[in-house]
Formats: C-alpha cells, sequence, structure tokens
C-alpha cells in the first residue's frame, strides 16, 4: 500500500522557518538604530504613564472610581463594591505591582489608539486598504501570542519595552475593526445628508461618521483594553513586571496562593475597567433607539 | 452535478478506508510484547527533549512500548509526576528545586541515578566582550573582564537600556531556586550599586536575548546553563567565582555546583516495570554528549528523533552497555531499517 | 415652448446606469431597449432613462412613481450625490455635472438642499446642531448660524426643542427639523425625498399643509418626490410620472387626469381619491334662473316657473351673491306686496371655486340648497348640487 496515502507524504517539504529566522536575525541586526528608536520612544510614554499613575494616591484613585462608577452607571452599591475591591488590591499588598500593570495597559492601549484609528479610519474608507488589513488582522488575532513575544525579545529586549510592543499588536485588533465597522455602517442618509450640504470629505468624515460611529468605536476601545490587560500577564513571560510577574513567579514556586492572589487582583482590575468603559460609551450612545 | 459529486465522494471513503489499513498495518508492525504506554516528562529545554528522544526510541524498538511526551512547565509535569500521570523524568534539576529533597526523602517518587552531571551554570558573557573578535570586527570591550567581581568596573559596558544610568544584569527565571542564590550574589559582590536585576520572565526570553544580543554583536551578562543549544551555538563564558562552598554557595558567595542531573520514575511506574527501570538506571550521558547532540539538531534542523538515530548510531557501544544482546540488536535493526 | 417661464432647473436626457457594461447599455438604450431587455443582455441596470423635465421658479414640481421606477436616482443626480451616466443638468443655465470640485461644493452649499425620507439627522447632534449643520461647513461664525437657526426652528414651530436630541422627537418632528436644517441654508432650490413617506396619515396631512404655508411664505423652488398619488396632486403645480427608469408624463393634475398619456398613467391615477383632485369649479354648473336683489316678486316667480325650479340664488347688479329666495318666500312676498329683500335667505353655504370635493363634502351634505361657489369678492360664479357632488367621485 502506498504510503502517502496514510501520511503526509514526506518529499513535499518546504521550509520557511530558516527563512524567518534569517530575516529576523537580518533586522534585529541592521535595524538597530529604528528599534532603538522605538525603545527610547515606548519606555518615555510607559514612564510618562507611570509617573501619572504614580503620582495619584491610592486614596484618590479609589474615590475616582468610586465617583465613576456612580457618574456613569448610576448604582451607588456598586460604587461602593469597585472601591471597596481596589481597597482590596491595597489590602493585599500588590498596590504598586497593580500601578505598574496599569501603567503599561494605558501605554499599551495608548498606542493602540494612537495606530489603530487611523487605519481604522483609512480603511473605512478604502476597500482595498480593507482587503489588505482583514487578513493581517485576522493573522494577529489567531497567531498564537508567543510566536511574536520572542521575536520582541530579540528586536527590543527584555522588560516592559517589548511588553508594550507585544501587548499592542495582540490588543489592536479591535480598535480597527470596530472603527472600520462603526464608520461603514453610519446610517447612508446621514452621510448622503452631510454630503448634500456640501460638506467636504475631511467634514463629513469629523463632524458626522466619526460621531455617529463613536458608540461602536468605544466598544471596540473597550475589547481592546480589556485585551491588553490579559495580554499584560501573559508578557511577564518576557519579562515585564506588576501583577502578571507575580502571577509567573506564583506559578514557577508552586505558590498557589501567591498566583491567585495577583490573580485575583488582575480579574478586579479587568471588571472594573470593563465596567466603566462600558459606561462611557454606553452613555455615548444615548437613549438613541433608531428611528421610529 | 450529481454524478460527479458521488464519484469525488466515492474516491474519498476508498482513499479513507485504504489510509485506515495502511495506519493499522503499522501499528500492528509495532505491537509489543505488553502494548503498555510510557509518559515522558517534555519541560520545554532542549536538552531533554534529546533525552526523552533516546528513551523513547529505545523504549519501542528495545523494550515494545508505546511512547509519548506531555509538555507542560517544571512545577506541572513535577506534580504530574508525584500523582503517577507522567512516568518518566529524563532530566531532574533536582538542586534547582526546592521542594525536590523533601519530596525525594518523603518517598514521593524514585530516583534512578545520573543523567550527566558535568554541567555548568552561572553568570557568561559573549567571548568577544573580552577578547573582541576580528572576523566580525568586534573590540574587546571588557579585556580585563574574568570574575563575577571584575563585573563593578563594567556596570558602563552593559547598560540596561531602561536605565542606562545603571548596568542590566539577566538573572535567573523567577522561581527556579538558583534565582535566589543568584539575587544573593547580586548584593553580596556589591553589583547591586550599580546594576539591575532583571527578571527576564522565561528561560525562551532569556535565550532570545542572549541570542539578539550575540547577533548584533552587542555586550550582555546575564544567567545561563549548559548543556543547552545556546551554549553549543554561541561562545560564551563562564565568568569565573570563587571555588564552590556548600555553605558558602547559598550565600551567593561561590561559584555554582556542577548540578547532579537525575533520571526520576513516579513510584507506580517504577513498581511495575522493573526491566525498563533496570535500563534507566543504566543510562547516563554527559554534558558534552548532551551539547553536541543539541548543536547537532540545530545545525542540520532535523528534529530530536534524527538526533536520537544519528547519536545512537554514532555511539554503538552504549546499546550494549545499557541492553541486552537481543534487545540490542532489535535497535540497531530499527536504526538501520 | 414659451421661454418668458422662469426655469431654475432643467434636466436634459439624463442617465443613469449601473454596471460594467455601460457603454453597450447605453447604444440598447438609445435604440429604444427597454430597462429588463437591457439588463437580460448587458447585465446592466437602467435606473434612469433619458429623463427630462423643467422646474419653475417657485413651484412645486412632484416625481411620482413607485419604489424603482428611478425618482430617488434622479433627486440624487441633481446635487451629485450620483453621478449620472449621460445627460446634463442645468441649474440657471450652468451644467452642474461640470462643476469642478469647490464649485459643487458651493452650489451644493447655496443653490440646492435636500430633505431625507428617514429625516438624515445626525444623533450626536440636537436640533439646532443639525438645523445649523449647513452653515456650519459653510463656515459661518457660530453665533450667526445659531441665530439663524433658532430663526427657522421657530417658522417650523420647534421653539424649545433645540436642544432636545432628535431621538426624542416625534416623526413629524423629526421631517421638521429635516426641513428647517434644508431652509437655514436659504436655498434655491429643495429638493425632497418621499419627506413625508415614513409619517403617519395625520401627520403627514399636517406637513403637507405645512410645506405649502412655507412654500408660499418663502417662494421656494421645491422638487418633490412621492409615490402617493393623492400628495403629488395636493402639492404638485406640476407632477411627472416615472416608470421603469422613464418620465412617462409631464403636466397638471387636471391635464393627466382628463388626459392620461397610458394605461399606466391612467390606472396610477384611478388609484388616486378623486375628491382630492376635482374642486369646485370643475363640477359646478351655471344656475338656470338668477333673480337680481332689484326685481320685484312677480318677476321673481315667473323666473322661478320658466326654469321650474324651487328656490333660486339672488345677486345684487354687481353679480355678487346676496342670498337664495324660495318659491314659497317669493309667494307670500308677491302676496303682502313687499319687496322681497326681507325674504332672502342670507345664511346659506359658499365655496371657492378652487376648494376641493373632498373638504366641500360636509357642507354640500349639511346644506338643504345648492352650494354656492363664488370668488374672493363674492361674485357667484356656479353652483354645486348635491348630486353632482357625490357622482363626480364615482
Amino acid at each position: 500500500m502506498p504510503n502517502w496515502i496514510a501520511s503526509f507524504p514526506d518529499t513535499i517539504k518546504i521550509n520557511i522557518a530558516t527563512p524567518i529566522d534569517n530575516f529576523v536575525e537580518y533586522i534585529n541586526v541592521n535595524w538597530r538604530p529604528f528599534f532603538d528608536g522605538i525603545k527610547t520612544g515606548l519606555l518615555g510614554l510607559l514612564n510618562g504613564v507611570y509617573a501619572v499613575v504614580e503620582f495619584i494616591p491610592w486614596w484618590l484613585l479609589i474615590a475616582i472610581v468610586f465617583a465613576l462608577t456612580w457618574l456613569l452607571m448610576k448604582k451607588p452599591l456598586r460604587a461602593v463594591l469597585y472601591a471597596v475591591l481596589m481597597l482590596l488590591i491595597g489590602i493585599l499588598g500588590l498596590w504598586s505591582y497593580m500601578q505598574l500593570t496599569l501603567s503599561i495597559v494605558i501605554a499599551a492601549v495608548l498606542m493602540a489608539i494612537i495606530i489603530g484609528f487611523p487605519i481604522g479610519v483609512l480603511v473605512s474608507t478604502s476597500n482595498h486598504a480593507n482587503a489588505l488589513v482583514r487578513p493581517i488582522l485576522d493573522t494577529m488575532q489567531t497567531m498564537p501570542s508567543f510566536v511574536y513575544l520572542i521575536p520582541a525579545v530579540m528586536l527590543l529586549g527584555i522588560g516592559n519595552v517589548p511588553a508594550i510592543i507585544a501587548t499592542t499588536i495582540y490588543a489592536i485588533p479591535p480598535v480597527i475593526r470596530m472603527t472600520n465597522h462603526g464608520i461603514r455602517h453610519v446610517d447612508k442618509e446621514v452621510v448622503e445628508a452631510a454630503q448634500s450640504f456640501g460638506s467636504t470629505r475631511w467634514q463629513t468624515l469629523v463632524k458626522v461618521q466619526i460621531p455617529q460611529a463613536m458608540p461602536t468605536i468605544m466598544a471596540g476601545l473597550n475589547q481592546t483594553i480589556m485585551m491588553a490587560l490579559s495580554m499584560v500577564v501573559t508578557c511577564s513571560l518576557i519579562g515585564a513586571r506588576g501583577l502578571g510577574h507575580e502571577v509567573v513567579i506564583g506559578i514557577n514556586r508552586l505558590e498557589i496562593g501567591r498566583g491567585f492572589t495577583a490573580g485575583l487582583c488582575v480579574v478586579i482590575l479587568a471588571v472594573i475597567i470593563d465596567r466603566l468603559t462600558q459606561g462611557i460609551y454606553k452613555t455615548e450612545a444615548g437613549d438613541d433607539h433608531g428611528k421610529g | 452535478m450529481k454524478k460527479t459529486i458521488g464519484l469525488v465522494a466515492l474516491l474519498l471513503a476508498f482513499l479513507m478506508v485504504l489510509s485506515a489499513c495502511a495506519g493499522g498495518g503499522n501499528r500492528q508492525g509495532s505491537d509489543s510484547v505488553k502494548g503498555d504506554k510510557i509518559v515522558f516528562a517534555d519541560i520545554g529545554w532542549d536538552s531533554i527533549k534529546f533525552h526523552n528522544a533516546v528513551a523513547m526510541l529505545i523504549a519501542e524498538e528495545a523494550f515494545g512500548y508505546e511512547t509519548e511526551e506531555v509538555m507542560g512547565s517544571t512545577p506541572i509535569t513535577y506534580t504530574a509526576l508525584l500523582s503517577g500521570e507522567i512516568d518518566v523524568f529524563m532530566e531532574m534539576w533536582g538542586d534547582n528545586l526546592e521542594y525536590y529533597p523533601d519530596d525525594l526523602a518523603a518517598g514521593k517518587l524514585k530516583e534512578l541515578g545520573l543523567n550527566f552531571g558535568d554541567n555548568a551554570q552561572g553568570l557568561y558573557v559573549p567571548r568577544y566582550v573580552i577578547e573582541g573578535d576580528a572576523e566580525r570586527g568586534i573590540e574587546p570591550i571588557a579585556p580585563d573582564l574574568k570574575t563575577v567581581e571584575d563585573l563593578k568596573d563594567y556596570a558602563h559596558v552593559f547598560a540596561d537600556p531602561e536605565e542606562p544610568s545603571r548596568g542590566r544584569i539577566y538573572g535567573a527565571i523567577s522561581g527556579w531556586a538558583i534565582d535566589t542564590v543568584m539575587r544573593k550574589k547580586y548584593v553580596a559582590y556589591g553589583l547591586d550599586e550599580m546594576y539591575n536585576y532583571v527578571d527576564p520572565g522565561s528561560d525562551a526570553a532569556l535565550a532570545a536575548a542572549f541570542a539578539s544580543a550575540y547577533q548584533r554583536g552587542e555586550p550582555i551578562v546575564g544567567y545561563y546553563w549548559e548543556p543547552t543549544w545556546l551554549l553549543g551555538k554561541y561562545d560564551l563564558v563562564l565568568l569565573e567565582d570563587r571555588p564552590y562552598d556548600p555553605e558558602l554557595f547559598n550565600e551567593g558567595l561561590t561559584a555554582c555546583p556542577s548540578i547532579d542531573v537525575t533520571i526520576c520514575v513516579s513510584n507506580n511506574f517504577y513498581d511495575k516495570n522493573p526491566e525498563f527501570v533496570a535500563f534507566l538506571e543504566k543510562y547516563e550521558s554527559s554534558s558534552a554528549i548532551t551539547s553536541a547532540a543539541l548543536s547537532y539538531v540545530q545545525d542540520t534542523g532535523e528534529g530530536f528523533d534524527e538526533a536520537a538515530k544519528w547519536f545512537l548510531r554514532e555511539n554503538d557501544a552504549l546499546l550494549d552497555e545499557w541492553l541486552t544482546a537481543e534487545q540490542a540488536q532489535a535497535v540497531r535493526d530499527a536504526l538501520n531499517g | 415652448m414659451a421661454r418668458d417661464k422662469d426655469i431654475v432647473l432643467e434636466v436634459k436626457n439624463l442617465y443613469k446606469l449601473y454596471g460594467v457594461n455601460r457603454n453597450a447599455a447605453m447604444e440598447l438604450l438609445k435604440k429604444g431597449a427597454g430597462r429588463s431587455e437591457v439588463l437580460k443582455q448587458t447585465g446592466v441596470t437602467a435606473a434612469v432613462n433619458n429623463v427630462s423635465f423643467e422646474v419653475e421658479r417657485g413651484k412645486i414640481f412632484v416625481l411620482i412613481g413607485l419604489s424603482g421606477s428611478g425618482k430617488s436616482t434622479v433627486v440624487r443626480c441633481i446635487n451629485m450625490l450620483q453621478n449620472p451616466t449621460a445627460g446634463s443638468i442645468l441649474f440657471e443655465g450652468q451644467d452642474v455635472r461640470k462643476l469642478k470640485k469647490k464649485e459643487l461644493l458651493d452650489f451644493r452649499r447655496h443653490k440646492v438642499s435636500m430633505v431625507f425620507q428617514n429625516y438624515g439627522l445626525m444623533s450626536h447632534r440636537d436640533v439646532l446642531g443639525n438645523v445649523a449643520y449647513g452653515l456650519e461647513v459653510r463656515g459661518v461664525p457660530r453665533e450667526e448660524r445659531e441665530a439663524r437657526a433658532h430663526e427657522i426652528i421657530d417658522m417650523v414651530g420647534l421653539s424649545g426643542w433645540e436642544k432636545k436630541n432628535p431621538s426624542e422627537l416625534s416623526g413629524g418632528m423629526r421631517q421638521r427639523v429635516g426641513i428647517a436644517r434644508a431652509l437655514a441654508n436659504d436655498p434655491d432650490v429643495l429638493l425632497m425625498d418621499e419627506p413625508f413617506s415614513a409619517l403617519d396619515p395625520l401627520v403627514r396631512r399636517d406637513m403637507q399643509f405645512e410645506l405649502l404655508t412655507i412654500q408660499r411664505k418663502m417662494n421656494k423652488t421645491i422638487l418633490f418626490i412621492t409615490h402617493d398619488i393623492d400628495e403629488a396632486f395636493k402639492l404638485g403645480d406640476r407632477i411627472g410620472i416615472m416608470r421603469d427608469g422613464q418620465l412617462i408624463q409631464v403636466g397638471t393634475a387636471e391635464e393627466m387626469t382628463s388626459n392620461p398619456a397610458d394605461e399606466y398613467v391612467r390606472d396610477f391615477i384611478d388609484s388616486a381619491d378623486r375628491s382630492r383632485v376635482f374642486c369646485a369649479k370643475n363640477v359646478m354648473e351655471t344656475p338656470s334662473s338668477l333673480i337680481r336683489v332689484s326685481d320685484g316678486a312677480t318677476k321673481a316667480l315667473s323666473a322661478m316657473r320658466r326654469s321650474g325650479v324651487s328656490s333660486s340664488y339672488v345677486i345684487d347688479e354687481k353679480m355678487v351673491l346676496v342670498g337664495i329666495l324660495t318659491l314659497e318666500d317669493a309667494m307670500k312676498a308677491k302676496a303682502e306686496n313687499t319687496p322681497i329683500a326681507q325674504y332672502i335667505i342670507q345664511d346659506i353655504e359658499r365655496v371657492a371655486p378652487d376648494a376641493l370635493l373632498a373638504d366641500i363634502m360636509p357642507q354640500a351634505a349639511r346644506t338643504r340648497f345648492p352650494l354656492a361657489v363664488v370668488d374672493s369678492e363674492g361674485h357667484l360664479e356656479g353652483i354645486i348640487s348635491k348630486a353632482a357632488v357625490l357622482s363626480s367621485l364615482t
């Protein structure tokens, strides 16, 4: 019985691993100033964000969470609950870790917005760009993250900077997708109305399409933040500090309690950020029930 | 149209029956005296994959077992070994695991003897940092760097990209016992004054950091260990330290001892498979052998299976040492067939 | 055609084709092939097929047709929301299709505004922000544009709602916002794409009335799209019927009713409520007997007897209607030998010549006498019997 029926024939094999290795090695060696520039920029961003986060005293941050929850959700009990949860992070002794994790998430999300939003807008206005970007986004979302974590270390070293890059890569697709989707699905008549009054393309985009797409864009941003938060934990495998690092240490030392405690704080942070950002975009969407 | 679909479906069905027979045939061919399955721990680094491949080849060809590798991190696979879900650990870095001596003493698992012991670990720098590399046009940056203590004078050379005024030492992976020792050494030698001790997060990240620096010809200093493909592939120099002393070592004041990397099995496996256990007790390699095999993998791009075959062909005498004449012949037949 | 009319907008041989093989499709269309044949042969859809019409300044031109007839495409070609395949659109003699990008923006900003079927309002702006939008993109300073917006909002009856979100408004109110937004730019031409189709019938009638009021006040030229023949007849000074991308007849409501171009138009018109097409002057007749207020009772009696009626309308020397005199009262007057004046019934139903039959129906039902049709100065123009009102509807 011929062997090629049972198992894939050995003779047709292509090796793309080696060229990829060589490519990474090539840019690692030759594009060094480029990556150094990125490194410096991101480090500056992170330090700036961290300085702000660190500057906010613990009681103020808890008060902010409390006030925002009350304002956005109009639920005083929930505001109390979130404040207590934040307090719990401090009581568990992980406040400073939380601050760092939060800073990395904020930096990565800022990057995702700065890069993703314009791409989303561009993609929404051009079908060619859309056809080009879509498979890239699919790849980014399905490619196991470890696959690009290690090249990130090769190119940017170990630490918080590659973590921001890897997190941005992982978390950027929702911003792009939802910006694109939101702008494309703005009511056709509303866009026609804007055009019929002599709006330029730019005016149509800025005064009508983007504001109309805002609820969708915010939903994308919410997803991005959540993904960033989960990725920041994974990124402790390439040396990112913060709560994720505690989780990894806990696991490596079979200190289940330690890992669990840090994991719990990640969950608290995720829940609060998720509800607050949802609150923001739901408020923005208003009570627009569509048309009668 | 419908006819075509029907024909194609029929053809596919036929092919699938064929392949099922072919597969079945293969399985029958390798069917064994016992038909039991041995589960090996694959903790992700290369040397254990190589040793697994050798042991698996022999388990299949000489003893007629089925084999399987289960992937997982050290704590996970270790827990599985204790519970008997994993049968064999080809590399137990016992000295690196805080909980290992206690568990062994408590009889929670069986140690079958040394796999290799002539290994090294500690702080490494690329050779070109000290000696330069004329071929790559690298000047020696730290010609007088020999010992860990010398690092004090070279913090500017190993600058931390996230805090350039200080140096950076890439530490061991948090959670490994050696990490505690390395952190103590960092303080004991006063390196904490001018260096940051950076946790790489994972061994993959640490390897990537070394590889990246080496490709660029940049200076780097960090913890590493051998036998590893990294040490096989790149020319790194172990910084000298005071001679090993069991008491001072834990304070970070001396060089690391060669760790005895042993082979362990679960209690249950030990009781039920005396013949294979006997083979594992005889099994011994060395750091050099392992590194050579890993280099073979790295250079040829072959898998570990192929590396195992290559290794056993090269070291035919080992088969007679480890196995009965009959078993050794079965393995030889498989290697040549 | 006489050129003394003031034509604002002229559409000439307009084509809009969708598909790849447009040139071949164009050839076929020019040879007189139908829409479905062209689609079959070339895969091209002829949404608009050789449409020409003119719109007079200050008039309402209604394009009517079923959905898919191409009427919405025509209106979108006029402000170039859709780019026509061929033909020309002349606005005050200037071809809109030849405008440069900047000129087209100016054209849209100053000359035409559009009102949409589903309002096309921006949910992220309040009523004021929506109404001021056109002025905003034009670059009018905030204060000025908001003052103007307030003015228009007041005119459409939405004062006090400026800060509301459109989603808080009813359908009718939303479309008022839509109209206000279009008017804020003070355009020469208003394009209205089925503006009232999404509204329920009662609100629709109010809005139609309001539109007519606004139109009279501001004297705007309006191109109005609808699929409702009643609406078309009610609003349109002139009406064009579209079918399968072609314009099959243009004319006034009366012209179409009395002289439909083909079966399709006849069917379309038959679906209309005739009472909303015909007005008093269409069905009135000349009274068979008339009495002057100065006539004596004897003369009045003989006039009535001569024409065999039991009552007669009384007019003065200037033909102004005074009232009605019954045979009975005339006989009384003769017996008492008094002037007929004191027996004239002055409280009678009067209707205007252009009153729609639908509107005079209640009066016709109520009165004992035929309805008197009088012009704005009170001159009697004719009378309408109850029977005439009812029979005109069948």
